[in-house]
């Protein structure tokens, strides 16, 4: 088995004659926890879209696998991504249709069951249990649309879970939720990122969202890559200063990291 | 009442059937107006095929074949343009061919226009069997792709990034889309075959929970605006395709009603 389950060289996406993500070369080993932070449009979302296959970029080559998506055939792309385990951002899904919460969950076995195969008993016990781990029994027969949003969030994050993915890619999972679902949505990642060992690839806005287990980070700034490697020499680099155009003060709180900005202070 | 009455029946509760079962995932991918694309190519298709000489079949499954082909390029947030703007420029480039090819057709116009607001009272034995052959077609194709189609309605892009073979699914539903508009299209019209896309389904989503349920409701609706609103014609000697149109709109009416009591009750 390879070390490196996702490797990215010399890509660049464009968008209408603009470069808007250039990355040289970005390797993400199996088991890693990496993050993934920058300003506002740095381009997190599209270099987690090209990770994933749903960007392609108009140079250089994305590797899942040891497999370049770029030369795959539609085909036998969909089954090499058949193990990422993929929570994009709500405008992405349509929430307001409504499945029960089971039926959403199951959804995670979609892929992995071939075509024309129907699920079976086992696979609603994985999607059951899954139901179980994140809490959410009670919810299980209410509709998605139903549930509050952290609630949401955690269905998300089962029906992925339900797909036995190698590698998990979330899209800030903590947007527009309040400070206690943040806390809890980013301790059930870190726990399933410890128990399973899945590869995990996370975006935030807040460092103080990346668990303490998110060892790695990489830090993107108008569409290029500005720092990448392990968290605290990021952090304590300065990088994250010139990015963000201000003076930050990095305060460390129970293995989580909150930026201040002292700019005016 | 004779058994041209009960024909006429059939083929309308057929066609509100299928066109609601169809309307699920329509209105569930949320393009609505790829419903009335599709059936405004099958229209165009029509009258060319008319106007050539042609089979009228040929015309319309073509037209409908290309369409849909075409929209299947459309893709939701990967291009700037906004997928709902292109489908209208689609929409507003086959209602100018339709029109057009009014406008060449000499003598009588009354069967072209019955292609706008149907024609379930001339229906023929042969075009009921088809009609049904397609919607049984579909209902297979949406029992074996069930999963894939689920996701797909969910999310395209979660269903393209974990592996759901998304693009080929999508590909055989807009065919599929369009041959059972195209079909259909003689007996229900242009202009109402939209109503019965989208009504059913839409309501359907206002009430149900879950999927199956959702799928069962929108195909009774479905054929319940089409038996009610021709009965209602039959009765009062009104035009069957208005009348159709309106039951359907009701039906949406009453369930989205239900849902803003059952909401406040809760």
């Amino acid at each position: 088995m390879r070390v490196e389950c996702l490797s990215l060289s010399d890509v660049q996406v464009r968008w209408s004659g603009r470069t808007i993500l250039v990355v040289e070369d970005m390797q993400i080993r199996r088991g890693e926890f990496v993050g993934i932070i920058g300003t506002n449009g740095a381009g997190k979302t599209t270099l987690l879209k090209v990770c994933c296959g749903l960007i392609r970029p108009s140079r250089g080559t994305v590797n899942l696998d040891g497999c370049d998506l770029g030369e795959l055939s539609a085909w036998s792309k969909a089954n090499l991504r058949k193990h990422i385990g993929y929570i994009p951002q709500a405008a992405e899904y349509n929430a307001e249709l409504p499945f029960t919460l089971r039926e959403l969950v199951a959804m995670g076995r979609t892929s992995v069951k071939p075509l024309l195969c129907r699920l079976n008993k086992e696979d609603y016990e994985i999607v059951d249990s899954w139901i179980e781990r994140m809490g959410l029994s009670q919810q299980r027969s209410q509709t998605f649309r139903s549930l509050s949003g952290g609630e949401q969030q955690k269905a998300l994050i089962a029906r992925a879970m339900a797909q036995d993915p190698e590698i998990l890619m979330l899209d800030e999972p903590c947007l527009n939720l309040d400070f206690n679902w943040k806390y809890q949505i980013t301790e059930i990642v870190e726990q399933l990122h410890r128990e399973t060992k899945v590869t995990v690839v996370m975006v935030s806005h807040e460092t103080s969202l990346l668990p303490s287990v998110c060892r790695r980070v990489v830090l993107l700034h108008e569409g290029n890559i500005l720092a990448d490697g392990d968290i605290e020499k990021v952090f304590e680099s300065g990088v994250l200063e010139r990015a963000y155009r201000c003076r930050i003060d990095m305060l460390k709180l129970a293995g989580r990291r909150y930026t201040v900005n002292k700019s005016r202070a | 009442m004779d058994s041209f009455f009960y024909l006429v029946m059939f083929a309308g509760a057929v066609a509100g059937a299928s066109t609601g079962l169809l309307g699920v995932y329509i209105v569930g991918m949320r393009m609505p107006f790829i419903g009335i694309c599709i059936s405004h190519s099958a229209m165009a298709g029509t009258i060319y095929s008319i106007l050539l000489g042609v089979n009228p079949v040929l015309g319309p499954v073509i037209f409908s074949a290309v369409s849909s082909m075409s929209l299947g390029l459309v893709r939701p947030g990967r291009s700037r343009l906004d997928a709902n703007v292109a489908l209208a420029i689609f929409f507003n480039l086959m209602l100018g061919l339709t029109f057009l090819g009014i406008g060449l057709i000499h003598g009588s116009r009354s069967e072209v226009l019955g292609l706008l607001w149907g024609s379930l009272l001339f229906v023929r034995k042969s075009s009921v069997v088809i009609i049904t052959v397609f919607g049984l077609v579909f209902v297979l194709f949406a029992v074996l792709f069930n999963k894939e189609l689920k996701v797909l309605m969910f999310s395209r892009n979660i269903a393209s990034a974990t592996g759901v073979h998304e693009s080929f699914v999508y590909c055989l539903f807009l065919a599929l889309c369009g041959l059972i508009l195209a079909v259909n299209l003689p007996l229900v019209g242009g202009l109402m075959i939209f109503s019965l896309i989208t009504c059913p389904a839409a309501a359907a989503y206002q009430i149900c929970t879950g999927h199956r349920s959702v799928i069962f409701a929108a195909t009774v609706f479905g054929m319940a605006s089409a038996v009610i609103g021709f009965l209602v014609s039959y009765y009062f000697d009104l035009p069957t395709g208005a009348c159709i149109v309106i039951v359907s709109a009701i039906i949406f009416a009453v369930s989205a009603s239900y849902r803003v009591l059952m909401k406040k009750t809760s």
